[in-house]
């Protein structure tokens, strides 16, 4: 796993080019419209920072750029052009390293590749005693939290959650280190 | 032959996932603020899982309030200005 480090760094890097991206139409935005444009850019540029192989990171991406989202515009122009995208969809089943473990022997057949690529994790056989525990209200909540966590299960759902926890407290702490840089900057 | 292969493969998944959750259970402990810094090793998983879910929210909420601030405070989202410059210098 990559540095937390080096992974702010990646943050960081996407996200001033997200915002550099919004630039033109920037000259008399709202205080309203500009937090927006730090929220979203901020948003799409953590996910990126992943390079599309968590579930979470795709699905944010997605969600952002999906029709009838009332920011689609905004999210596209800060992706940038198509060309330079990563992809959001059509992933491995359990692309993360650790999921292939787990995995049977067995190749899975294209055809059932490509159908479960929506779920995201490769469902466990049986349910153990310790997954019995982490049913009900709370795993929904959970699931609820997570981008696309409704289609995961079990251990990829924990994974996610770990990715995702990791990443979120990356973008808090960069943008929290702005925030007390522009306040320093603005007391000159 | 099948039959006893799957049962195999089946027996060997759960065994493995019930493992792996503990491992991963136990990582998520470690992330999160209010757990960590207890002694006591019994957690379940259900009150990390709950923990978990405060956490995650309150890192949104986060997220939020940084965004709120950061619009006020930067006056244009101008990253090529000098300020842009030096607030980078400040964090890299």
């Amino acid at each position: 796993m990559r540095s937390p480090f080096s992974l702010k760094q990646e943050f960081l890097k996407n996200w001033i080019l997200g915002l550099q991206r919004c630039r033109s139409s920037k000259k008399n935005m709202s205080i309203f419209e500009r937090k927006k444009v730090i929220k979203l850019s901020a948003d799409v540029a953590v996910a990126s920072a992943r390079n599309g192989i968590t579930c979470w990171s795709r699905a944010l991406i997605a969600d952002a750029v999906k029709e009838g989202n009332a920011d689609k515009h905004l999210a596209e122009k800060i992706l940038g052009p198509a060309s330079e995208r990563q992809p959001t969809e059509k992933v491995p089943v359990g692309a993360m390293a650790y999921n292939k473990r787990i995995r049977s022997k067995k190749i899975p057949k294209r055809s059932s590749v490509i159908r479960r690529t929506i779920k995201c994790a490769p469902q466990a056989a049986r349910p153990s005693s310790i997954v019995k525990r982490l049913v009900g209200k709370r795993r929904q909540i959970l699931r609820s939290l997570i981008p696309w966590g409704e289609f995961m299960n079990g251990v990829s759902l924990i994974e996610e959650t770990l990715d995702y926890i990791i990443l979120l407290r990356a973008q808090v702490d960069v943008m929290r280190s702005l925030a007390s840089a522009s306040k320093l900057v603005n007391l000159n | 032959m099948s039959s006893r292969r799957s049962r195999q493969s089946t027996a060997g998944v759960s065994s493995i996932s019930d493992d792996q959750i503990i491992e991963l259970v136990s990582k998520l402990r470690q992330l999160l603020p209010e757990i960590r810094d207890r002694r006591s090793d019994k957690v379940s998983a259900s009150k990390v899982l709950q923990e978990t879910c405060n956490y995650i929210r309150s890192l949104h909420r986060e997220v939020d309030d940084l965004s709120e601030r950061l619009s006020q405070l930067l006056a244009t989202i101008d990253a090529d200005s000098a300020e842009a410059a030096i607030i980078r210098s400040l964090i890299m």
